[in-house]
């Protein structure tokens, strides 16, 4: 074994110029490439990691936005978070926000993709029709279900009176008992047609023969669905369960614009409680920028620890089925 | 595939299933429009009619004077201005930046890329929500650059960089690399490859980054909120008007809302309808890819 030829050796000792060739190739452009990689890397620095950073110089200071009034006050941000039920509420109403987003968009995000499936007359207009929502600016959006759930004359209780489903305007915005479901009623509108269309995509992946098979073993659209459809998708499915969950927690923009929180702090999510601290503006704004870069650690945790629980989940569901 | 499809026959049975399923399609088609509609159409409605509400989503009378009163006198002449800036500028920057990393990224070997790869890809995953604005507004306000639009649309070009860079990056990976040896031996420079062979090739995804990116600017709101706070003259549509409805007349301006509303999203649905293939298709490349 030992008498043989270092195999390694024998190409370069054999055909010298390819490789030669090879090498001057591959280091030529060392100084272009770090110059048209720098752009990129400059905002990489300015726009992700130092913001990072500059969070965590200012959790332990009490600073408002005026340089010269920044003091330390060493660890009573944490002591204000721990007693801080404003902050503790918002992180429920996030919960309970998320909760609500997935229970209503994955399932209807499902349900569309498969009728989309099913390659009915015009499959792809509705497909398109489906997915506008997605292009609007939340913003934009926050405000046009402003103007259809104003309690006096918004176009929603307009047409619930003219059919005489209500008697009296209903109070989408103000009143505690409706404002989440009109939340969230805008919130699926804004975003299912993002999670259909990864739904569609994935379905036209699974092949034709499954379904023929299913078809000739005699089971009907709901027994495919569940035994065929479903187990196969289970991929995407897991991949969009984590988007979409991760995106709930994330939202903001839109309930800022919609309800801004209210009423009271009936839909005060965290980074928008958060958003208020750092950029308040109005009579009560005494702005704790420094209390508002803890708490954003903390929400950027709880985001974290909810995304790798759904992970762990993920996989023990893999084990079992 | 199609032609197998075509062969299918239906039971009467099924066919009534079918045309049920149809029917769904059509009445949530309807449901999903309707904000939109009820939108463009109210912007032709007279303030007096939209403050009396009602379930009427037609006018009664057709007016345009909103459009003109919310171009004159509320300023949506400029905003409008501003968020073409806001969304070509972050466009421009995208296509540049993230296609020269992408290319980078996927034909150099160097020391640290596998780091600052990781690196890119840890902030995609890590979100503390609006914080971070702050220290670039303070960066732009020491920099003495945020009496112009500039600084927001630089930062959100950055903020939203990696995900280009990896559709390019993947895309560059699917190109031969004997087309860049060939034009490296007929004397091209690494620029030059990139440039002549690389660009030509990267058609497709640069179409799908040209508009998400387009998108990305044009729908920015909190950033451009944050940024224009003290400067009415550089806010982009988003914010103008918003910031008409959290004014204190606000209720009694509905029609010039209305019309400014279907102004921020005409542009963006129009591009939507023309290119919604790059849209989707984007949407998914970028799952799978990245």
């Amino acid at each position: 074994m030992s008498n043989y030829v270092n195999p390694q050796l024998a190409p370069t000792t054999r055909t010298p110029r390819p490789a030669n060739k090879k090498m001057r190739l591959k280091e030529s452009g060392g100084v272009a490439s770090w110059v048209m990689l720098s752009p990129a890397l400059i905002f990489l620095a300015v726009c992700s990691i130092y913001p990072f950073v500059w969070i965590f110089r200012y959790i332990l200071f009490n600073y408002d936005g005026i340089p010269a009034h920044t003091r330390y006050t060493g660890l009573r941000n944490l002591t204000t978070m721990l007693s801080d039920a404003k902050f503790w509420n918002s992180v429920g109403v996030t919960f309970e926000y998320a909760a609500l987003k997935l229970l209503f968009i994955i399932p209807l995000a499902l349900i569309m993709a498969v009728l989309l499936n099913q390659k009915l007359k015009g499959s792809s207009f509705f497909r398109g029709a489906y997915f506008m929502p997605t292009v609007i600016s939340s913003s934009i959006s926050g405000m046009i279900f402003t103007f259809i759930f104003a309690t006096g004359n918004g176009i929603l209780n307009g047409i619930l009176s003219s059919v005489g489903m209500i008697s009296k305007p209903v109070g989408w915005l103000t009143d505690t008992g409706v404002v989440m479901g009109a939340v969230i009623i805008m919130s699926v509108w804004a975003g299912f047609g993002n999670y259909m269309l990864y739904f569609v995509t994935g379905m036209t992946s699974i092949s034709e023969d499954v379904y023929e098979a299913s078809r000739i073993d005699g089971a009907n659209g709901v027994q495919t669905f569940f035994r065929v459809t479903l187990p196969m998708l289970s991929p995407v499915l897991k991949v969009v369960l984590m988007l979409a969950i991760t995106g709930a927690f994330k939202d903001y923009e839109a309930i800022m614009v919609l309800t801004n929180g209210g009423p009271g702090t009936r839909t005060n999510v965290m980074f928008l409680y958060i958003y208020n601290l750092i950029f308040g503006t109005g009579a009560n704004a005494a702005r704790q920028i420094g209390y508002g870069a803890l708490l954003s650690l903390v929400a950027a945790v709880i985001v974290g620890a909810v995304t790798i629980i759904y992970n762990l989940v993920a996989k023990k569901l893999d084990d079992v089925v | 595939m199609a032609k197998n499809k075509a062969q299918i026959v239906y039971s009467p049975k099924q066919k009534a299933i079918r045309v049920l399923l149809w029917l769904l399609l059509v009445i949530f088609a309807v449901i999903v429009i309707f904000p939109v509609l009820y939108i463009i159409l109210g912007s032709f409605k007279g303030n007096q009619e939209l403050l009396l509400g009602g379930s009427n989503i037609f006018p009664q009378q057709w007016i345009t004077q909103n459009y003109v009163d919310a171009w004159n006198q509320a300023n949506f002449a400029v905003y409008t201005k501003n968020s073409l800036l806001l969304s070509v500028g972050v466009m421009v920057i995208s296509l540049i930046v993230s296609s020269m990393a992408g290319y980078v990224f996927s034909r150099k070997t160097f020391r640290g890329k596998e780091l600052i790869y990781g690196i890119f890809t840890a902030f995609m995953f890590i979100n503390v929500g609006s914080v971070s604005l702050r220290p670039l507004y303070e960066l732009a306000t020491g920099l003495k650059i945020n009496t112009s639009l500039w600084p927001v649309v630089l930062f959100s070009a950055g903020g939203g960089q990696a995900t280009y860079i990896f559709l390019c990056r993947g895309y560059v990976n699917s190109v031969p690399k004997e087309l860049d040896e060939a034009a490296r031996i007929d004397g091209c420079s690494f620029f030059q490859t990139y440039y002549r062979v690389i660009i030509p090739m990267l058609k497709p995804v640069m179409a799908t980054i040209a508009i998400l990116s387009f998108r990305q600017g044009w729908n920015e709101y909190i950033m451009p909120r944050v940024f224009t706070m003290t400067n009415e003259n550089l806010r982009p549509l988003t914010v103008g008007g918003n910031m008409l409805k959290n004014a204190g007349d606000g209720a009694a301006a509905w029609n010039i809302m209305f019309a400014g509303a279907t102004i921020a999203i005409i542009p963006i649905l129009v591009v939507f309808v023309c290119f919604s293939r790059y849209f989707m298709g984007g949407l998914t490349s970028g799952a799978v890819k990245g």
